[in-house]
């Protein structure tokens, strides 16, 4: 319920504050290819960050996820980010995205073969990511046709948006979970 | 005098204490610490008009060295810790600076009141002595807070905060009350400025070493559950002596005792519940919570005990009635302010109806009592006075507080927290999300919660596990599997309640998917077209192609198993302090267990594929009989058997009944086809002598053992009434071997052997005797661990073992093996190759509809 009513206010006092959030994330931004990306963006240049940039952060090396969350976040899917994507990738994280918003880019990271629905083996190599492959290939199938038959309610044996959508609704903690505050 | 007065001091504890437990009315409205202060009122009133002077209270001493550390242990023990951190913020804001600010504000608004000349000139006290009553009344007690709190049922988040400060706020007491009270033994005249600065650097000292000793005890107790594997009897103890230890460390050292067992507690339990058996574990789960609930029930009891003793205290109207109205006033005032400024970096925000639970949530307990009994009548003049006010604030907190929160509560429409069933679903995207959100700070660099959470969590895989688990409970310690395997059990478990019917299995996993009970039409449909596709489901018959010689010996297996009543498996009747031998009855339980819980899985699979009702698929089994008979009898067809040509056409689905082997296998292989096969099964002349029988199936959906009256069916074909004899044989005789505990296990047995179809086929006549084999065949199920061939499918299967399972600690932990067999045997499944299907009987599958 907090979040409709959240937005229209914290907006208004945040407008000042966006701004240089932009400027950080856009110094963030610069700070990952100095040599690329210029500091005058006042043409619109068309620069873009290699996937290998992000994904050979240090911080990230362990992360399962970081190369799906380039790939959801570029504009064309393959994991090169512009500043926008950028920018893109933190706004549906903040506070102010609306939940379907976070709700729709969360089941987009989940779809691995672009497809529009969350399958079985979409759910697997979830799965694998998660345990880091520790578990053999019958208990994954196990847990993902449970994963579906729990959420599946149109029961076609994938996980469309509405499904998915139907059960973050239950889960009380979604957008509490799925936020990030600079 | 003290003997018979404690007798019956006891005698009416526990004898009150069922009257509450009885009326649900009382407890429902009132809480249950009210009743047991003001049963304790009651005793002591008793005690004293028998014996004349009080003869019992609370002993400071008895409540902080035994009655307090089993509530810490065991809120710290069971503290949510996901939820604990994640608020951390805000409970130790709430427990330091709320803590604080209550104690100074009361401590001075009272010594302005007594400047004032509002109180009593016997009041002596200066400014310290208000600071030490203050410091000591201001703060919320954990075992108040906890017993009124966990009966309101509030939402997680407002009951974390609250509680969490409750406990956490003990440093920021102690180092008050101590400094204060030596503040006053010094007298105002000497304290130096660096007294001030010893007490500021105390209360880190306290704090943080209280800390820092909970996490070295927390360490070992890990270290050392993980080489208990031998003895495993006193891995309980070892849990509840090592946190007390470190409680009775920290108060040694007088750091904080109560954030020593709390710490403790919470980091331990990840890797000691890793360690322990699955015995232990519940064994520390009920004697934890026994343990806790009786010294809660102890305390409060002697709370009202000690508040009868009227030597002890001096009545002060003013003192009481500021006293109450500042710790009330300056609790909210408190509460309010910090939750402003929390609220701007909390992402859901403490609304205003949070802060007005947690103001009036704010309880003062024992705690407090304690203290205030502990201080010396020969430096603090006004001792009586405080022991008064405090007992007042104890009562009023406790009884008026704790009875008009719940109306409250529910008055103010505060979130409630719902105890909606823990889903797959949730476990999964908390993870993912959590390693998404690591990951989008990690490219934004930007060192949130997230990022050090990540950071953490990466350190505690990579060295702290691998250092304080046993490598089997690292490995088997994967948290998405957990879950599943905890909401299968769960599943079991209560459909093992509902009676263990094969029909209230499907009635049990549908209720969540209320959407799909009205599919019917579509589902047969579905129905049909999924059974397109037969396939042979049965494992042992294709992986193992015997010799004759092979055959025959289990043949006579069989049978002789099946006609020797085996007795129970005999232990050693020795008596050994450090081992328990399993028991006869749980090994029975388990038995019965894991039967049920294949004929669940099978059912689950079949229900939900077929994605019909319970009640559609009676209907349709209920056709499916009469079309059966019809086709039985030979009929012409008539109007029904027309509608039903076109099933007919459908390939034929197997459907066999077997002993309880292959309906393990069967429950495991039809994980990967689709159509729904409510049973299948193998009868043991089909090993034998491998031949195909053709044949129709006869569902009977009562497990009930009495033959049915004879059909026209029966009558015309030989082996109906065979069959029907056979069946009444064997359940007259087996229901005299199986104990009573199996009868269920037993009868569903029955009932899937009367499913059996008797087929019309061409090889009629002397084969169907053989029917009689599966029959005897599932009698020795309770001891089938014996036979090497039938535990196979129990164990974990070997390409699972050889996936990286470390096996080299199972071998000992035969009965957590066992706990996992129903579940790990679902695992074979798949290796069946639709070749073997013509060894099967074959069915039309509309038959069976």
């Amino acid at each position: 319920m907090r979040w409709k009513s959240k937005p229209p206010c914290s907006q208004k006092s945040q407008e000042p504050t966006s701004l240089s959030l932009c400027l950080r994330l856009f110094h963030r931004y610069r700070d990952l290819a100095p040599q690329l990306v210029p500091l005058d963006y006042t043409d619109k240049p068309a620069v873009t960050l290699p996937y290998e940039l992000i994904g050979s952060m240090p911080e990230l090396k362990d992360n399962p996820f970081r190369q799906r969350i380039a790939e959801v976040f570029s504009e064309h899917g393959d994991g090169n980010m512009t500043l926008d994507d950028f920018l893109d990738m933190f706004s549906v994280l903040s506070e102010m995205a609306p939940r379907d918003l976070k709700a729709y880019y969360a089941f987009k990271i989940y779809d691995f073969n672009n497809d529009d629905y969350i399958c079985k083996s979409d759910l697997e190599k979830t799965v694998n990511k998660l345990t880091r492959n520790e578990l053999t290939p019958e208990e994954i199938s196990l847990v993902c046709e449970k994963v579906i038959y729990e959420a599946d309610v149109d029961n076609d044996g994938k996980l469309s948006l509405a499904d998915f959508q139907h059960m973050i609704v239950r889960a009380p903690d979604f957008l509490s979970t799925f936020h990030i505050r600079i | 005098m003290l003997c018979p007065c404690a007798c019956l001091a006891d005698a009416l504890i526990f004898l009150f204490l069922l009257v509450f437990h009885l009326s649900r009315k009382v407890t429902s409205v009132v809480p249950e610490s009210c009743l047991l202060i003001l049963l304790g009122l009651g005793l002591g009133g008793i005690v004293l008009a028998v014996a004349k002077k009080a003869e019992y209270q609370l002993e400071p001493n008895m409540f902080f060295l035994f009655l307090l550390p089993p509530i810490v242990l065991d809120s710290g023990y069971f503290m949510p810790s996901r939820l604990f951190f994640d608020n951390i913020g805000a409970i130790l804001t709430y427990a330091v600076v709320g803590t604080l600010w209550n104690s100074f504000a009361t401590g001075t608004a009272l010594w302005g009141l007594h400047r004032a000349g509002l109180m009593d000139p016997g009041v002596e006290a200066g400014l310290m002595d208000f600071l030490l009553f203050g410091s000591l009344i201001s703060a919320v007690d954990p075992v108040a807070v906890l017993a009124v709190f966990e009966e309101v049922h509030v939402n997680e988040t407002l009951f974390i905060i609250v509680f969490g400060e409750s406990l956490l706020n003990d440093a920021v007491t102690v180092v008050l009350y101590k400094v204060f009270n030596s503040f006053v033994e010094l007298g105002p005249a000497h304290i130096h400025a660096t007294d001030y600065v010893k007490g500021v650097a105390s209360f880190f000292l306290v704090s943080l070493g209280g800390t820092a000793v909970g996490l070295l005890f927390a360490f070992l107790l890990a270290l050392i559950t993980r080489f208990t594997k031998r003895v495993r009897i006193i891995e309980p103890l070892f849990v509840f002596l090592l946190a007390y230890v470190a409680y009775l460390a920290a108060e040694m050292v007088s750091l904080s005792a109560i954030l020593a067992v709390t710490f403790c507690g919470i980091c331990c339990k990840k890797y000691v519940e890793a360690n322990i058996s699955q015995k232990s574990r519940t064994t520390v789960k009920y004697t934890m919570k026994t343990l806790a609930s009786s010294s809660e029930t102890i305390i409060f009891m002697f709370l009202g005990i000690s508040a009868v003793d009227t030597s002890k205290w001096t009545w002060d109207t003013a003192l009481v009635l500021g006293t109450l109205f500042f710790i009330l006033l300056f609790r909210a005032v408190g509460v309010v302010l910090q939750t402003y400024v929390l609220n701007r970096f909390r992402l859901i925000p403490l609304d205003r109806i949070d802060q007005v639970v947690m103001s009036y949530g704010g309880l003062r307990g024992a705690v407090a009592f304690a203290l205030v009994i502990l201080l010396d009548r020969e430096k603090v003049k006004a001792k009586d006075y405080f022991v008064a006010t405090t007992i007042v604030v104890v009562f009023f907190t406790v009884i008026v507080q704790g009875l008009t929160i719940k109306p409250l509560v529910t008055w103010l429409k505060v979130k409630r927290s719902d105890h909606h069933k823990p889903t797959l679903n949730e476990e999964l995207h908390e993870h993912a999300f959590d390693h998404i959100l690591a990951a989008v700070e990690d490219i934004v660099g930007h060192h949130g919660y997230h990022y050090w959470r990540d950071k953490w969590e990466q350190f505690d895989k990579k060295y702290l596990s691998q250092l304080l688990m046993r490598k089997s409970a690292y490995r088997l310690r994967d948290e998405i599997w957990d879950v599943y395997y905890k909401l299968n059990i769960r599943d079991a478990i209560s459909f093992v309640d509902q009676g263990g019917h094969v029909h209230s299995a499907a009635k049990l996993a549908l209720p969540s998917m209320p959407s799909r009970t009205s599919m019917s039409e579509s589902s047969v449909t579905n129905l049909l077209r999924e059974s397109g596709s037969g396939a042979c489901l049965d494992l042992q018959v294709i992986d193992t192609v015997r010799s004759r010689r092979d055959k025959e010996d289990a043949a006579m297996h069989h049978v002789l198993r099946g006609s020797l009543y085996k007795p129970r498996r005999r232990y050693k009747a020795s008596y050994s302090r450090h081992f328990i031998s399993p028991d006869k009855q749980e090994r029975q339980d388990k038995e019965i267990f894991r039967q049920n819980m294949k004929r669940r899985l099978e059912t689950f699979k079949s229900t939900k594929h077929n994605v019909c009702s319970s009640k559609s698929k009676a209907r349709l089994k209920e056709k499916g009989r009469k079309k059966k008979n019809i086709s039985l009898t030979k009929e012409t067809p008539n109007g029904k058997t027309h509608r039903n040509v076109p099933w007919q056409d459908a390939a034929p689905v197997l459907v066999m009944v077997s002993s309880e082997e292959e309906e393990s296998d069967s429950s495991e292989t039809e994980k990967e086809d689709d159509e729904g096969i409510v049973f299948v099964a193998r009868a043991t002349d089909e090993v034998l002598q491998g031949k195909t029988t053709p044949g129709s199936l006869d569902v009977c959906p009562s497990p009930c053992i009495i033959p049915p009256s004879p059909t026209l069916a029966e009558k015309e074909l030989p082996w109906k009434g065979d069959q029907a004899d056979l069946a009444v044989y064997v359940s007259s005789e087996t229901t005299k071997i199986v104990p009573v505990d199996m009868q269920k296990a037993w009868n569903q047995s029955i009932s899937s052997l009367e499913s059996i179809a008797s087929p019309p086929g061409i090889e009629s006549g002397p084969q169907h005797r053989r029917f009689a084999c599966p029959v005897l065949e599932e009698q020795p199920q309770s001891a089938s661990q014996v036979m090497p061939e039938q535990s196979s499918c129990f164990q974990f299967p070997s390409h699972i073992s050889k996936s990286g399972r470390s096996q080299s600690d199972s071998s000992p932990e035969g009965p957590e093996q066992q706990e996992l067999k129903p579940l790990m045997a679902t695992e074979e499944q798949g290796r069946v190759p639709p070749s073997a299907e013509p060894r099967w009987l074959m069915f039309n599958r509309a038959s069976h509809l």
